[in-house]
This record gives C-alpha cells, sequence and structure tokens, in this order.
C-alpha cells in the first residue's frame, strides 16, 4: 500500500493540535476564573474562595505545562510536516508567533512562578497581580495565534509576486477579516469549558455529598459564569456564522449538510446525515422540519445553500465540518438550557439540591472541551482543501518528505501524547477525588516513585493563609 | 398540582426557546442585541438577588 504524505502530515498535525487545544482550553479558562476566585478572596477574606483556589490551581498548573510543552510541537511541525507553508507564509505567520512568545509567554512565564509557589511567599496582593498577569498573558498567546489562524482563513494584507509572499499591511494581517470575531468566540469557550467544568465537578461533590460548602460555592460561581457566557458566545456564534458565510461559503456550505444549490423550501435542519461526497449526496438523512429556513434565512420558508455551490475541486469533507459544526452547536444549546434551568432554580432556591439538574451538570463537566474540538474541526476542516484560504493548497504545503518519516513520527506522538493524557487524567482524577480539604504538598525528593505518590497534608488550609 | 407544574416547565422551556432563537438572530440584529441584554441583565438580577441556601460562608 502506497502512503500519501500530504495525508499522513494532515493526520499527524490533526492528532496533535486536536491534543493540544484541549489545555490552552482549560488554562485560558481557569486562569481567568482564578484571578476572579482570588479577588474575591482578597475582597471577603472568606476560607471557601481560597480552598477553590489551591484546588483549581493545581488542576491549572497540571493542564497549563502540557499545553505549553505541546504548543511549542506545533510550531516545529510546520517545518516537519508543512515546511512549503512555513517557506510561503513565514513572513505573515513568523512574526506573530514570535510576538506570542515575546509577549505572552514571558509575561506567564515571569509571573507563573509567583502564582504557583508565592502563596505563602509574596504578600496576597502580589500574588493576585501574579495571578492576573498570568490571565493576561494566556488571553495575549490567544490573541496572537488567533490572528495567525484567521489569517490563514482570511489572508488579508499580503501580496505574493514570483511565489514569495509580502507583507503589504501588518494592520490588516493582525486585524484581518475573520479575527475580529473569531477571537472573541474562542475566549468565551475557554471561559465556558472553565465554568462548567468547576460547576460540574462542584454537582459531582454534592451528588455524593461530599465538600458541601466548596461545592455549593463552585456550582453557584460556574452556573452564574456560564448562564452570562453561554448568552455572549450562541450570540458571538452567529455573528461569525454570517462573516464566514461571507468569507468562505463552502464551510457553512458543509456546516449545513445540503447538497444541492438551493434546498428545497421549506428547509428542515439536519440532526443527522450520512454523506457521499463522490455522488454529492445525501444516502441518508434527518432533520426538523422548517428549522433549517428559521435558523439559516430567519424566514419559515427560505432556502438554504448547498454544497454544489462550490466547484467539486475546492469542496471541504461534508462529513466531518457537518458533525464538528453539530458537536459544537447541540453543546451550545445544552449549555443554554442548562444555563437558564440554573436561573429558575436558583430563583426557586433549589440549585443544590435538584437532582436530574446536578447529574445534568455533572456530565457536562468536560462539555466545553469537546464543543471546542468541534468547532476547531469545522474551522479548520471546512477550509480544505486550502492551508490558506484561496492562497494555498494543503497537497502544495507539504514537506518533501517520504510518507514513512511522517507516520513513525506519528506513531511516536500517539504514544508520547498518550502517556501525558493518561498521566493528566490520572493526577485530575486523583485530585478530584481527594476533594478540596485536603491539600497535596509536593516535597521534592529526588524519586519517581515519591513523586507520584504526593505527601497528603490534611490540614494544609491553616490560619496562617486564611487570616491574611 | 401536577397540572401547574407541567405549565410552569412549558412555560419555561418556551422562554428559554424564545430568547435562544432571539440571541441567535431569528429575528433580527436588533432583537437579537435586545434579547442578549435582557436576558445577561436578568441573569445577573437573579444571581445578585437570589443568594443560593448555604452558599455563604
Amino acid at each position: 500500500m502506497k502512503l500519501d504524505p500530504s495525508i499522513i502530515a494532515r493526520i499527524q498535525f490533526a492528532f496533535t493540535v486536536s491534543f493540544h487545544i484541549i489545555f490552552p482550553t482549560m488554562s485560558i479558562g481557569l486562569a481567568s476564573f482564578l484571578a476572579v476566585i482570588e479577588a474575591l478572596w482578597l475582597k471577603t477574606k472568606k476560607p471557601v474562595y481560597l480552598e477553590i483556589y489551591k484546588f483549581w490551581l493545581s488542576i491549572f498548573a497540571m493542564g497549563f505545562g502540557i499545553g505549553v510543552v505541546t504548543g511549542i510541537v506545533l510550531s516545529f511541525e510546520f517545518g516537519l510536516g508543512f515546511a512549503r507553508f512555513a517557506q510561503l507564509a513565514g513572513p505573515a505567520i513568523g512574526p506573530l508567533i514570535a510576538l506570542e512568545v515575546l509577549t505572552a509567554f514571558f509575561l506567564e512565564a515571569g509571573f507563573l512562578g509567583i502564582m504557583l509557589f508565592g502563596l505563602h511567599r509574596v504578600g496576597p496582593k502580589l500574588h493576585f497581580f501574579a495571578t492576573c498577569m498570568v490571565a493576561i498573558g494566556t488571553v495575549l498567546s490567544a490573541s496572537w495565534i488567533l490572528s495567525a489562524n484567521s489569517w490563514m482563513q482570511t489572508p488579508a494584507g499580503v501580496a505574493i509576486h514570483d511565489g514569495h509572499l509580502t507583507v503589504v499591511s501588518w494592520r490588516h494581517v493582525l486585524v484581518n477579516p475573520s479575527w475580529l470575531y473569531r477571537l472573541p468566540h474562542m475566549l468565551t469557550a475557554a471561559y465556558l469549558t472553565a465554568s462548567f467544568m468547576v460547576a460540574g465537578i462542584g454537582a459531582w461533590y454534592l451528588l455524593k455529598g461530599k465538600h458541601q460548602h466548596f461545592a455549593r460555592r463552585t456550582v453557584s460561581l460556574g452556573t452564574a459564569f456560564g448562564t452570562v457566557l453561554i448568552a455572549g458566545q450562541v450570540f458571538i456564534g452567529d455573528i461569525l456564522y454570517g462573516t464566514m458565510l461571507k468569507h468562505q461559503p463552502s464551510k457553512m456550505q458543509a456546516a449545513e449538510g445540503f447538497w444541492e444549490k438551493q434546498s428545497q423550501s421549506p428547509a428542515p435542519y439536519y440532526l443527522f446525515i450520512v454523506p457521499d461526497q463522490n455522488n454529492q449526496r445525501n444516502r441518508f438523512q434527518l432533520g426538523i422540519p422548517y428549522l433549517g429556513s428559521l435558523w439559516l434565512t430567519h424566514s419559515l420558508d427560505g432556502r438554504v445553500e448547498g454544497l454544489k455551490n462550490t466547484p467539486v475541486q475546492d469542496q471541504p469533507s461534508m462529513g466531518w465540518v457537518f458533525y464538528g459544526f453539530r458537536t459544537m452547536y447541540v453543546i451550545a444549546i445544552a449549555m443554554f438550557a442548562l444555563a437558564s434551568a440554573s436561573l429558575w432554580l436558583r430563583w426557586r432556591g433549589k440549585l443544590f439540591s435538584t437532582r436530574w439538574f446536578l447529574i445534568a451538570l455533572a456530565w457536562m463537566t468536560p462539555s466545553g472541551i469537546f464543543a471546542t474540538l468541534g468547532g476547531w474541526y469545522t474551522a479548520e476542516i471546512g477550509r480544505q482543501p486550502y492551508v490558506i484560504y484561496g492562497l494555498l493548497r494543503t497537497a502544495d504545503a507539504v514537506s518533501p518528505v517520504p510518507a514513512g518519516t511522517l507516520l513513525s513520527s506519528l506513531i511516536a506522538f500517539i504514544v508520547i501524547y498518550s502517556i501525558f493524557f493518561t498521566a493528566f487524567l490520572v493526577f485530575v482524577i486523583r485530585a478530584i477525588r481527594r476533594g478540596p480539604t485536603e491539600m497535596v504538598e509536593f516535597v521534592p525528593s529526588g524519586s519517581l516513585k515519591r513523586a507520584l505518590r504526593p505527601k497528603i497534608i490534611a490540614s494544609a488550609l491553616g490560619p496562617e493563609p486564611i487570616s491574611q | 398540582m401536577r397540572f401547574s407544574k407541567i405549565l410552569a416547565g412549558t412555560t419555561a422551556v418556551l422562554v428559554g426557546v424564545f430568547f435562544f432563537f432571539a440571541i441567535v438572530g431569528v429575528f433580527g440584529l436588533r432583537l437579537a442585541i435586545a434579547g442578549l441584554a435582557v436576558f445577561v441583565l436578568g441573569a445577573v438580577v437573579v444571581c445578585v438577588a437570589f443568594p443560593t441556601q448555604g452558599s455563604e460562608s
């Protein structure tokens, strides 16, 4: 069997970026959550906020570390798998990634140590300042990366002469047409991820009858933030949908599952399709009547544009884009429903005692991660067959290396990342099972065996930090 | 009692669906902005005015 290097390169990048995106999404959201919690602790002096801060700080630290390491790999992969892309896009993308390092990474590196280890070593206000700087650093990092990625979606401010790309306007490269909407969309996704994660773990404790005080406060905070954020996210998402429909119609055509240039009237909203890309049709489709017209054309009988409006050679894979988009959208609807229910239950005073709600909230703990992955698959696969939309096709961007080389590095990534992920899950599950009342103090021992069994100090939340 | 519960649940679902449709722009951009503002303000008011039981330390 002959392996196609472009397919292996794409699978490799898809795997590593899918793994990577989980961790920045969590750390962007958790960093800001921690800043809010520390501010509440400084303002109210209530020990429960310090308890929440310490519990989530350990999970944030682990996620942050894996996020940084796996992010660096992506930069190297530009050379490993997509050297021709790096060669062409370097003048535009390179400075943006360098600026991410110079601004965000330096800021985070400078203050992360204080945030993680300085709670008992520096004053509370300086520590809060460090937490805020790390949170700002994560936002800056997302801004630069989203600017680079949005430029690949909607390239602007460049000219190509004799196969060489020249930047003619940095302003247009940075503030390209989709960046202004994609950045808030991604940031809100990260904050939502953290909100539902925090609320979900709190709900799990309430269901188990453990750590009641901590759990009630986190469920209350998580659902309050989540409610405001999901409404904003739905609004931003709709504006972004309109922007992408204008700049990348093929992506949105694939996302809705219609093939014909004009759908039937009224158009259903498809929930499930079995697309046949070769024959340009769906083998099977299941949808809600009228809802497609209502949602997508804002009328009861509007027609929706299908993927046949795009030439076959320029079409993305409908199945991936459709299900990526549906995953994100269905989770957003579930979040909106749960957030609305939380308002009702809060009003009725039953937020912590309604079992079905707590079960649903606990199940929604990782929902933000799945929604983010769905959104990224929509964005990245929907841009295909281009790596820089309209400028460079993915097949022309691949490195001139044998498929076997790419395959062996892909296998290495899968093995190493599986170890990373297992370690992360073991750590997080242990931390959750242990709960907030017992804090883990890591004592350098020089022994890997002991490092994996950290010393537990039951009375870690002593009077010293609380009385500050 | 049972009927009133069903009625309350149905009303809550309908209000939620209306807000969702409004915010995603089904009724136009102006109503989307208005829907978003009302929902967010409503959420803030409910969260501030109805402190949850046992949440205060």
